[in-house]
Protein backbone atom coordinates (compact mmCIF):
# COMPACT_ATOMS: atom_id res chain seq x y z
CA UNK A 1 0.00 0.00 0.00
CA UNK A 2 1.33 3.55 -0.68
CA UNK A 3 2.18 5.94 1.80
CA UNK A 4 -1.09 8.41 1.25
CA UNK A 5 -4.00 5.03 1.39
CA UNK A 6 -1.90 4.38 4.65
CA UNK A 7 -2.55 7.56 6.18
CA UNK A 8 -6.23 7.74 4.97
CA UNK A 9 -6.76 4.57 7.15
CA UNK A 10 -4.79 5.81 10.01
CA UNK A 11 -6.72 9.38 9.83
CA UNK A 12 -9.39 10.10 12.39
CA UNK A 13 -11.41 13.04 11.29
CA UNK A 14 -11.69 15.61 13.63
CA UNK A 15 -8.63 14.52 15.94
CA UNK A 16 -5.98 14.52 13.06
CA UNK A 17 -5.58 17.35 10.65
CA UNK A 18 -6.11 16.47 6.77
CA UNK A 19 -3.02 16.30 4.50
CA UNK A 20 -3.86 18.90 2.05
CA UNK A 21 -0.24 20.44 1.98
CA UNK A 22 -0.05 20.02 -1.44
CA UNK A 23 -3.84 22.15 -2.42
CA UNK A 24 -3.99 23.95 1.08
CA UNK A 25 -4.96 27.18 -1.67
CA UNK A 26 -8.35 25.64 -2.68
CA UNK A 27 -9.57 25.69 0.51
CA UNK A 28 -9.93 28.98 -0.41
CA UNK A 29 -13.35 27.73 -2.01
CA UNK A 30 -15.15 26.01 1.09
CA UNK A 31 -14.05 29.21 3.01
CA UNK A 32 -15.73 31.73 0.71
CA UNK A 33 -18.68 29.63 0.26
CA UNK A 34 -19.19 29.51 4.00
CA UNK A 35 -18.45 32.70 4.44
CA UNK A 36 -21.08 33.85 1.49
CA UNK A 37 -24.06 31.40 3.10
CA UNK A 38 -24.23 33.18 6.22
CA UNK A 39 -23.88 36.68 5.16
CA UNK A 40 -26.31 36.57 2.42
CA UNK A 41 -28.75 34.70 5.07
CA UNK A 42 -27.92 37.55 7.26
CA UNK A 43 -28.08 40.39 5.43
CA UNK A 44 -30.82 40.09 2.79
CA UNK A 45 -34.19 41.27 2.90
CA UNK A 46 -35.83 38.22 1.52
CA UNK A 47 -34.09 34.92 0.33
CA UNK A 48 -35.41 35.53 -3.19
CA UNK A 49 -32.94 34.63 -5.53
CA UNK A 50 -30.38 33.13 -2.60
CA UNK A 51 -28.23 30.83 -4.02
CA UNK A 52 -27.44 32.68 -7.06
CA UNK A 53 -25.89 35.53 -5.11
CA UNK A 54 -24.09 33.26 -2.53
CA UNK A 55 -22.22 31.88 -5.59
CA UNK A 56 -21.90 35.76 -7.12
CA UNK A 57 -20.27 36.64 -3.75
CA UNK A 58 -18.26 33.53 -3.13
CA UNK A 59 -16.95 34.21 -6.94
CA UNK A 60 -15.79 37.75 -5.90
CA UNK A 61 -13.71 36.65 -2.47
CA UNK A 62 -12.20 33.94 -4.69
CA UNK A 63 -11.27 36.21 -7.70
CA UNK A 64 -10.12 38.82 -4.72
CA UNK A 65 -8.07 36.50 -3.04
CA UNK A 66 -6.84 35.41 -6.24
CA UNK A 67 -6.17 39.49 -6.98
CA UNK A 68 -4.22 40.22 -3.75
CA UNK A 69 -1.90 37.07 -3.98
CA UNK A 70 -1.02 38.43 -7.85
CA UNK A 71 -0.59 41.83 -6.25
CA UNK A 72 1.80 40.68 -3.47
CA UNK A 73 3.78 38.37 -5.49
CA UNK A 74 4.17 41.89 -8.32
CA UNK A 75 5.16 43.81 -5.02
CA UNK A 76 7.28 41.40 -3.57
CA UNK A 77 9.40 40.04 -6.42
CA UNK A 78 9.12 43.14 -8.89
CA UNK A 79 8.36 46.67 -7.29
CA UNK A 80 10.47 45.67 -4.01
CA UNK A 81 13.83 44.89 -6.08
CA UNK A 82 13.75 47.58 -8.28
CA UNK A 83 13.39 50.00 -5.27
CA UNK A 84 15.65 48.59 -3.54
CA UNK A 85 18.07 46.24 -5.72
CA UNK A 86 19.92 43.67 -3.97
CA UNK A 87 23.97 44.80 -4.15
CA UNK A 88 26.33 42.51 -6.67
CA UNK B 1 -41.42 47.65 0.88
CA UNK B 2 -40.25 49.55 4.02
CA UNK B 3 -36.57 50.74 3.23
CA UNK B 4 -34.04 50.63 5.35
CA UNK B 5 -33.33 53.93 6.23
CA UNK B 6 -37.57 54.61 7.18
CA UNK B 7 -37.63 51.41 9.10
CA UNK B 8 -38.08 51.78 12.91
CA UNK B 9 -35.21 50.70 14.93
CA UNK B 10 -36.00 48.15 17.19
CA UNK B 11 -33.72 45.84 19.86
CA UNK B 12 -34.20 42.28 20.41
CA UNK B 13 -31.92 41.22 23.38
CA UNK B 14 -33.56 37.61 23.46
CA UNK B 15 -32.94 36.85 19.74
CA UNK B 16 -29.34 38.19 20.31
CA UNK B 17 -28.66 35.80 23.20
CA UNK B 18 -30.17 33.14 21.37
CA UNK B 19 -28.09 33.91 18.21
CA UNK B 20 -25.08 33.95 20.77
CA UNK B 21 -26.69 30.69 22.02
CA UNK B 22 -26.38 28.31 19.46
CA UNK B 23 -25.79 29.86 15.76
CA UNK B 24 -29.37 30.50 14.19
CA UNK B 25 -31.22 30.13 16.92
CA UNK B 26 -32.20 33.59 17.07
CA UNK B 27 -33.74 33.97 13.69
CA UNK B 28 -35.60 31.40 14.70
CA UNK B 29 -37.06 32.95 17.50
CA UNK B 30 -37.83 35.62 15.22
CA UNK B 31 -39.72 32.94 13.37
CA UNK B 32 -37.26 33.55 10.15
CA UNK B 33 -36.97 29.33 9.95
CA UNK B 34 -35.19 29.22 6.45
CA UNK B 35 -32.90 32.19 7.25
CA UNK B 36 -32.27 30.26 10.87
CA UNK B 37 -31.41 27.16 8.92
CA UNK B 38 -28.96 28.44 6.01
CA UNK B 39 -27.24 30.27 9.11
CA UNK B 40 -26.97 27.20 11.45
CA UNK B 41 -25.77 25.30 8.08
CA UNK B 42 -23.15 28.40 7.72
CA UNK B 43 -21.77 29.15 10.80
CA UNK B 44 -21.52 25.30 11.98
CA UNK B 45 -20.32 24.23 8.50
CA UNK B 46 -17.23 26.46 8.55
CA UNK B 47 -16.49 25.66 12.13
CA UNK B 48 -16.95 22.11 11.61
CA UNK B 49 -14.64 22.12 8.20
CA UNK B 50 -11.80 23.92 10.59
CA UNK B 51 -11.54 21.00 13.09
CA UNK B 52 -11.56 19.06 9.53
CA UNK B 53 -8.15 20.66 8.54
CA UNK B 54 -6.62 21.08 11.39
CA UNK B 55 -7.87 18.57 13.77
CA UNK B 56 -9.28 19.47 17.35
CA UNK B 57 -5.72 21.11 17.91
CA UNK B 58 -7.36 24.22 16.36
CA UNK B 59 -9.78 25.13 18.94
CA UNK B 60 -7.32 25.78 22.09
CA UNK B 61 -8.05 28.67 24.63
CA UNK B 62 -4.70 28.10 26.26
CA UNK B 63 -2.03 27.96 23.74
CA UNK B 64 -4.18 30.07 20.81
CA UNK B 65 -5.67 32.53 23.55
CA UNK B 66 -6.59 35.46 21.15
CA UNK B 67 -7.62 33.00 18.14
CA UNK B 68 -10.04 31.57 20.46
CA UNK B 69 -11.42 34.86 21.37
CA UNK B 70 -12.76 34.96 17.65
CA UNK B 71 -13.88 31.47 18.06
CA UNK B 72 -15.99 31.62 21.02
CA UNK B 73 -18.42 34.05 19.33
CA UNK B 74 -19.95 30.94 17.68
CA UNK B 75 -21.12 30.12 20.94
CA UNK B 76 -21.09 27.02 23.42
CA UNK B 77 -20.37 25.00 20.61
CA UNK B 78 -16.68 26.24 20.59
CA UNK B 79 -16.43 26.21 24.40
CA UNK B 80 -17.19 22.64 23.92
CA UNK B 81 -14.79 21.93 21.93
CA UNK B 82 -12.15 23.74 23.76
CA UNK B 83 -13.13 21.56 26.95
CA UNK B 84 -13.09 18.32 25.53
CA UNK B 85 -9.28 19.65 23.72
CA UNK B 86 -8.44 20.65 27.37
CA UNK B 87 -9.48 17.85 29.58
CA UNK B 88 -10.13 14.74 27.01
CA UNK B 89 -7.18 15.32 24.27
CA UNK B 90 -4.50 16.72 26.14
CA UNK B 91 -2.67 15.14 29.07
CA UNK B 92 -0.53 16.03 31.98
CA UNK B 93 3.17 15.94 31.52
CA UNK B 94 4.68 13.18 34.28
CA UNK B 95 7.46 15.65 34.56
CA UNK B 96 6.64 19.13 35.18
CA UNK B 97 2.70 18.53 35.93
CA UNK B 98 1.66 20.96 33.13
CA UNK B 99 -1.27 19.88 31.08
CA UNK B 100 0.06 19.50 27.33
CA UNK B 101 -0.94 17.49 23.80
CA UNK B 102 0.88 14.51 23.39
CA UNK B 103 3.98 13.92 21.33
CA UNK B 104 3.52 11.41 18.38
CA UNK B 105 5.52 8.54 20.81
CA UNK B 106 3.28 9.50 23.37
CA UNK B 107 -0.66 8.49 24.54
CA UNK B 108 -2.99 8.99 27.20
CA UNK B 109 -4.08 6.78 30.34
CA UNK B 110 -7.10 6.41 31.85
CA UNK B 111 -5.85 8.99 34.72
CA UNK B 112 -5.03 11.69 32.25
CA UNK B 113 -1.58 11.28 32.55
CA UNK B 114 1.41 10.95 29.27
CA UNK B 115 3.14 7.89 29.31
CA UNK B 116 4.92 6.45 26.16
CA UNK B 117 3.12 4.44 23.57
CA UNK B 118 3.51 0.67 23.30
CA UNK B 119 2.99 -1.12 19.93
CA UNK B 120 -0.30 0.33 17.83
CA UNK B 121 -1.21 3.03 20.68
CA UNK B 122 -1.65 6.41 19.51
CA UNK B 123 -1.60 10.29 20.76
CA UNK B 124 -5.43 11.19 21.44
CA UNK B 125 -5.38 13.87 18.76
CA UNK B 126 -2.43 14.86 16.38
CA UNK B 127 -1.07 18.24 16.85
CA UNK B 128 -1.87 20.18 13.24
CA UNK B 129 1.20 22.21 12.18
CA UNK B 130 2.12 24.53 9.40
CA UNK B 131 -0.85 25.34 6.61
CA UNK B 132 -3.18 23.10 7.95
CA UNK B 133 -2.97 24.74 11.44
CA UNK B 134 -3.38 28.10 10.22
CA UNK B 135 -6.45 27.31 7.99
CA UNK B 136 -8.36 25.10 9.96
CA UNK B 137 -7.74 28.30 13.09
CA UNK B 138 -8.92 30.74 10.66
CA UNK B 139 -11.84 28.47 9.31
CA UNK B 140 -12.76 28.47 12.72
CA UNK B 141 -12.28 32.04 13.67
CA UNK B 142 -14.01 32.94 10.73
CA UNK B 143 -17.10 30.81 11.73
CA UNK B 144 -16.87 32.92 14.92
CA UNK B 145 -16.78 36.30 12.82
CA UNK B 146 -19.70 35.33 10.98
CA UNK B 147 -21.65 34.54 13.89
CA UNK B 148 -21.52 37.93 14.93
CA UNK B 149 -22.90 39.57 11.71
CA UNK B 150 -25.67 37.10 12.92
CA UNK B 151 -26.19 38.21 16.11
CA UNK B 152 -26.17 41.91 15.68
CA UNK B 153 -28.42 40.84 12.37
CA UNK B 154 -30.82 39.31 14.89
CA UNK B 155 -30.95 42.29 17.96
CA UNK B 156 -31.34 44.66 15.25
CA UNK B 157 -33.36 42.85 12.67
CA UNK B 158 -35.03 46.28 10.90
CA UNK B 159 -31.36 47.18 9.90
CA UNK B 160 -31.32 44.96 7.41
CA UNK B 161 -30.31 45.83 3.93
CA UNK B 162 -33.06 46.22 0.95
CA UNK B 163 -30.33 45.11 -1.57
CA UNK B 164 -27.42 43.17 -0.29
Amino acid sequence: MTGSVLWALAWRPFLDPIDAHGWWFLLVVPMSFGIAVVYRAARMQTLEGYWRRVLVLTAQIVVSMVLLGIASYVFVQVVVPALAPMPD
Amino acid sequence: MPTTADTPQRFDALAAILALAFPGAGHWFLGERKRAGLICAGVLGLFLTGLLVGGIDVVDSKEDRWWFVGQALVGPVAFGTDYVHQNRIKGIDPRTGALRSANPDETRDGTGRLMPALGGQRPPATKSLGKMNELGTLFACIAGMMNLIVVLDAAFPGRREERA
